[in-house]
């Protein structure tokens, strides 16, 4: 019962620490549309360009466009590049005293950890729907079940989730939103490019695969491919699996690193 | 000990380079306003760190109301405010809604939450501005904010550090006035650090005055004072038998320069100036200035560590302090 007890304060404090942050986005939404503009950018000039290229479509499996497979690398993109900055944020609030403040709240660290967390998810849900807005514009046949929909915004939430809190984890180690800014940068690009976001894992130079195979985004495009492009979904249980198992542990590493951080 | 809010005991908290703080030891009564006193990094804040289970002690033992802070931390901070150095008021939210998530950190039941936010803004005297944007405040408004964070959960004991750093003396006299009104109305015990003398002295019972770690002494600031060994009549005269005829009358002077300058250390300064003068004029001495220094904390903290107050700065606190300032005067 107690265990019980606990756990729902632990989720009620964490919804609090969302709410705290959704609150603020509520006072100032210019970030959530200058957001939009980035994968609208891939999606719209990147992907448009490279379906004209007339090989593409023979590396691409199962009789998919290349817009189709690309839009689910954009959504993971689009969640994956906001919240590999996400540290810097909880530096910011280091250097605030507002850290300190929160920790002095009887919210246990990782509660704090992972109501910031879903708050960086819920960003991505609104980033996901303009991708997805975007995507029918461009008349990408994408699958439109309620129930799929519904998957994919659970699954932009929970890579949202992980690498936020991989960000907090850095954050804490590096501890200036300078070197936050530059570790976001290098570490970006590698989690992207070694991924299925934009090419099939079966074309890249073979020393890139096994990366591939261990990088969550990987797991994440695949899981978003099946639910909008290919509704093949045998592999889905194991994306979810990897994901899920990704974002707790690095929920961990960050929670451990908030202590460290304010010491 | 069972009456005490907050015990103390062989507190040590070793960082790499340095002991921040060096096996202190006290005891906090409740309902006592109670400061600790020094230069920045004398081991204030980390003090009170420890106290709010921010960070764990190297050894010693810290009570809040009898629970070990250590092993019963989420209990700890349930029954404490904090009110840290640095601006901790979210800019990014409305007075209201800041207020607002404190209380439900603090799992303040719902129905209750409504009127207690209200009663606690309406104390502080924030209720027109509850619902602007806390990035418009004026560095006063935003503290009093924090302290209405901090006492939406009617806390046992608020921490406060450094409760007027960056304000201007007007909103310091706000604060102070509300410091008190917070234990005279709800018996809220108040533990503050402060490196302001006069703010100690006015505002505190007992102030602890700690440098580098140590806690070099403690007791009420009359007492305090008093230690100190009396006022100070600082005598101007250029006739050169002056020193002379001030030994004759049987005081002693603790500088006494060739060009007619004397210290004298006594008690009660003030009646005994008329005296001195009628005695001094009575020899023939004309007396050119006279002044009397009642001893502060300053001198008090002069005594007990050696050093004035303001030195001892590091370059990142100094630093530290300043863009606090900043952001409160901005």
């Amino acid at each position: 019962m107690s265990a019980l007890n606990a756990a729902r304060k632990y989720f009620s404090n964490a919804i609090i620490i969302a709410e705290l942050e959704l609150r603020k986005i509520r006072h100032d939404q210019t970030q959530i549309w200058v957001r939009m503009v980035q994968p609208a950018l891939w999606l719209a000039i990147y992907g448009l360009t490279m379906s004209k290229l007339s090989g593409i479509s023979s590396f691409i499996p199962k009789n998919l466009t290349y817009l189709q497979f690309m839009t689910p690398g954009v959504l993971a993109q689009s969640a994956l590049f906001v919240a590999i900055f996400f540290g810097i944020n909880v530096v910011w609030e280091r250097d605030l005293g507002l850290l300190n403040k929160l920790l002095s709240t009887p919210a246990s660290r990782s509660s704090i950890i992972l109501g910031k967390a879903l708050s960086a998810g819920v960003r991505g849900i609104f980033q996901a729907i303009a991708v997805i807005i975007l995507a029918l514009i461009l008349q990408v046949h994408l699958i439109m079940n309620p129930l799929g929909i519904i998957g994919v915004f659970v699954i932009i939430i929970l890579v949202s989730m992980c690498f936020s809190c991989m960000s907090m984890a850095i954050a804490s180690l590096v501890k200036t939103r300078e070197r936050m800014m530059g570790i976001g940068q290098v570490m970006t690009m590698p989690l992207f490019f070694a991924s299925s976001a934009i090419y099939p894992i079966s074309i890249m130079p073979s020393w890139i695969k096994p990366i591939a195979v261990i990088n969550p985004l990987t797991y994440v495009v695949d899981g978003m491919r099946d639910l909008l492009a290919t509704g093949n979904l045998h592999s889905l249980p194991l994306d979810f699996l990897v994901i899920v198992a990704a974002t707790i542990l690095f929920l961990i590493l960050a929670s451990l690193g908030l202590k460290k951080m304010v010491s | 000990m069972e009456d005490k809010a907050i015990v103390v005991q062989n507190l040590v908290k070793q960082y790499p380079r340095v002991k921040a703080v060096d096996n202190v030891s006290f005891n906090v009564d409740k309902g006592e306003i109670f400061g600790l006193l020094g230069p920045n990094g004398a081991g204030k804040t980390t003090t009170i760190r420890i106290l709010l289970t921010l960070i764990a002690p190297t050894s010693g033992e810290t009570l809040i109301y009898n629970l070990n802070t250590a092993k019963n931390s989420e209990d700890v901070r349930r029954m404490c405010g904090y009110v840290p150095q640095d601006v901790s008021a979210d800019g990014d939210l409305t007075a209201y809604e800041n207020v607002l998530i404190s209380a439900k950190l603090y799992s303040m039941p719902p129905k209750e939450r409504k009127t207690r936010i209200h009663d606690v803004l309406n104390f502080l005297e924030l209720t027109e501005r509850a619902n602007d944007m806390v990035n418009t405040f004026s560095g006063g408004m935003m503290r009093r904010l924090e302290i209405a964070q901090a006492m939406v959960n009617r806390p046992r004991v608020l921490f406060l550090d450094e409760p007027s750093i960056g304000l201007d003396p007007n909103a310091r006299r706000i604060i102070w006035g509300l410091i008190k009104k917070l234990r005279d109305d709800f018996g809220t015990t108040i533990f503050m650090t402060t490196h302001d003398m006069g703010e100690a002295d006015v505002l505190c019972d007992r102030i602890g005055i700690m440098n580098r770690g140590h806690l070099a002494t403690l007791g009420q600031p009359g007492e305090l004072k008093a230690g100190v060994g009396g006022d100070i009549i600082t005598l101007n005269s250029s006739n050169p038998n002056f020193s002379q005829k001030i030994k004759e009358l049987g005081y002693s002077s603790i500088s006494n320069s060739p060009d007619g300058h004397c210290d004298l250390i006594v008690n009660n300064g003030e009646t005994l100036i008329p005296h001195l003068l009628d005695s001094l004029k009575m020899s023939g001495i004309q007396v050119e200035s006279v002044s009397l220094k009642k001893p502060t904390l300053d001198d008090v903290f002069l005594k007990y560590t050696g050093a004035r107050i303001e030195e001892g700065d590091s370059f990142a606190e100094t630093r530290r302090a300043r863009r606090a300032f900043t952001r409160r005067t901005q």
